[in-house]
Parts: structure tokens; sequence; C-alpha cells
């Protein structure tokens, strides 16, 4: 009966490869967790996405691009303070070391959603397609939440 | 008697200290007090009374005298800054008995009226909280509310984005007491609890 279980696993790898989902699963060194996108009031043409990204392989990695469903454009933020003004600036791309994670958080780095098509209401959820300099791409969704400062965060309903 | 020895040994030490006062000492101004310590502002803020456009028509800050106001300037397509500050005013307004919130005003005044006309002000602040009325104006009666109130700001034009242009702006919450003076400028991102205790302070002083 040995047999049976590679054969098992290779039945099931033909699914897998077929969906091609086994390059994704096989060689993900850069992982995205908790993203999430601010809840906007009705008529508001922006939005921000925010989530933590961890390299967790050898390679320096950056983040090029992004795209959504929910925006006409999208586009990589960042801010900082200068001559006492909060300024926000598109950057070309976000750098995520070897072994290190970067924090894409309120205040500070954010995937911008310009044009929205759609109001972002509590306890929706937003698809988003991250490309990396390598050319892969993830593909995460994104709950919708009533963003609070400090991390308290409520609405998620 | 001072000794014909001391004499030379004094005229030494008071010639020590005169090149010192002449040489090194710096007088230090007064202990800085005030709202432009806050600001890093070279003047403070008079703050004072204005009258800027909203949905229910002009409103001046004296039409709200009574009131605490609460006041923070910004812009609706600002997609972080702004949201953040105005989510803790609201979460503070919520803190606030019926009674207290009776006795609140709360402001979103935009710097950018260009893009944002008094409806969209109305939609985007109500969200946040019905107590938060938003204004505008024109560029000149904004600049000079700005001014006396030590807020800075300005359009920055952004070729490589579809935002077309953003605005640098300050990040303060500025509370104004019930007699129209305006008495507390708040850090961005002050904690809700921290401005819930600044506004029952206020209230409290009647």
């Amino acid at each position: 009966m040995k047999y049976q279980t590679p054969a098992a696993a290779l039945l099931l790898l033909v699914p897998l490869l077929a969906l091609g989902l086994f390059p994704v699963l096989a060689d993900q060194t850069v992982l995205v967790s908790d993203p999430y996108a601010r809840a906007v009031a009705p008529g508001q043409p922006n939005s921000a996405l925010f989530m933590q990204i961890d390299n967790g392989g050898d390679q320096d990695r950056a983040l090029v691009g992004a795209a959504s469903p929910v925006a006409d454009v999208v586009e990589l933020h960042t801010h900082h303070m200068e001559d006492g003004m909060m300024k926000m600036r598109r950057v070309e791309q976000i750098d995520l070391p070897a072994g290190e994670s970067v924090s894409l958080q309120p205040g500070g780095l954010h995937v911008m959603l310009i044009g929205l098509k759609q109001q972002l209401r509590p306890g929706e959820a937003v698809a988003l397609t991250l490309t990396l300099d390598d050319g892969s791409e993830l593909a995460l969704t994104a709950p919708v939440r009533q963003i609070l400062p400090m991390g308290q965060m409520h609405g998620e309903h | 008697m001072m000794s014909k020895r001391m004499l030379p040994i004094v005229v030494a030490l008071l010639s020590v200290l005169l090149v010192w006062l002449i040489w090194f000492w710096q007088p230090q101004p007064a202990v800085e007090s005030g709202l432009h310590r806050q600001l890093g502002l070279a003047v403070e803020p008079e703050g004072g009374d204005f009258r800027l456009q909203s949905w229910r028509g002009p409103v001046s800050l004296s039409d709200l005298r009574g009131k605490l106001v609460l006041i923070y300037f910004g812009y609706t397509w600002c997609p972080d800054i702004c949201p953040t500050n105005l989510a803790i005013i609201s979460l503070a307004l919520k803190q606030l008995t019926a009674s207290e919130r009776e006795q609140v005003q709360a402001l979103f005044l935009s710097v950018d009226p260009e893009r944002d006309s008094v409806e969209r002000l109305r939609t985007f602040a109500e969200y946040f909280d019905p107590i938060i009325l938003g204004m505008t104006g024109s560029q000149r009666a904004i600049a000079d509310v700005a001014r006396r109130y030590g807020v800075a700001y300005r359009r920055a034009e952004q070729g490589d984005s579809a935002m077309g242009y953003t605005l640098d702006h300050s990040s303060y919450i500025y509370v104004v007491d019930r007699n129209g003076r305006l008495v507390d400028i708040l850090e961005h991102a002050t904690p809700a609890e921290r401005l819930v205790e600044v506004i029952r302070a206020r209230l409290a002083e009647g």
C-alpha cells in the first residue's frame, strides 16, 4: 500500500498546477499580514491601505506597484514631517530588505487608492494585487475598517 | 578693614567675572510660555474671529460664542492624516455626555477650496460626527485665518501622481474657549482621552 501516498500527492499536484497555485505556494518568501483599508465617507475619492510586509527570503525585494478594482489608480505613498507640515508624496517603490519586516501604517507608508469607484464601508473587503520588483505578484483581500489612531479600531461589523 | 594682600585678589576675581560676563554670559529669555512654543512659531498665534462658508451659509466663530470650539484644518482629499484627527475628535465627542456635547462645536476648515465645496465638506465632516461643521472660504480668507491660528499649509504639485496636487499642512487641534479665545493647541494624533480631558477642563471654566 506504500505506493498510494506519493500517487495521491501527485494527484493533488495536478489541480494545484492547473490553478497556477503551485508556484505561489512553493516560492513565496514575501508575505503580507493584516492588510486593511480605511473606511471613507460617501463620495470620498481617496483612501489608503495599510499592512505589514515580511521579506523572509535572503534577497532584497521591493514593492513597485499595486492595483485594485475599487480605484482608478493605485499608488505607493509616504508621509513625512517637514517644516512643521505633514507632507504626502508618491514613492517609486517601497524597499523590502531581506529578512526584514516593513510596516505600512497610518502616518507613514501606505498604498493609496485614488479615484474610488465605490464607498468603502466597514465590513466590506478590497481586492488588491501587489507587484514586486522581480515581477511576481501577490493577491490579497483587505477588510475595510474604521481606523482609529494608536491601534484602536472598531466598526468591523 | 580689608588687608592690602586681599585687594589684588579681589580685583583679579572681579576682572575674571567681568571678562566672563562680557564674553560668555548670554542671558536666556524668560521661560517661553504659551502656544507659540508648541507650534515652534516666533509669534504667538492670536486666534480671533473669522467668517467662512458652510452648508448652513456663512458662519462666524463669534456666532458660536458660549460653546467650546475645536478646530482642525485639513482637506477632504487627505487620505490619512485628516481622517486620523477627525476620528480622534469623533471618538472624544462620543465619550461626552449629552449635555457636554451640546456645549461643544467642532469645525473642519478646508484649506483646499478648489476641491472642497461646502456640500462636500458637509458629507465628509458629518461622516465623523454631526457636530463637526465643514467650512471653507476664499483662498484669501483661509490664508488669513490660518495665519492668525499659526497654521502652516502649502499647495504641493504632484506631477508624478494621480492626486494632481496635495496640501502640505500642519496638523493640530485648536481649542477655542467659550469666550472665543484660542486657549489650547493639541498635537497631531493626540489621544482621544487627552482631548476629552481638555474639553472637560475648559467646560468646567464656565
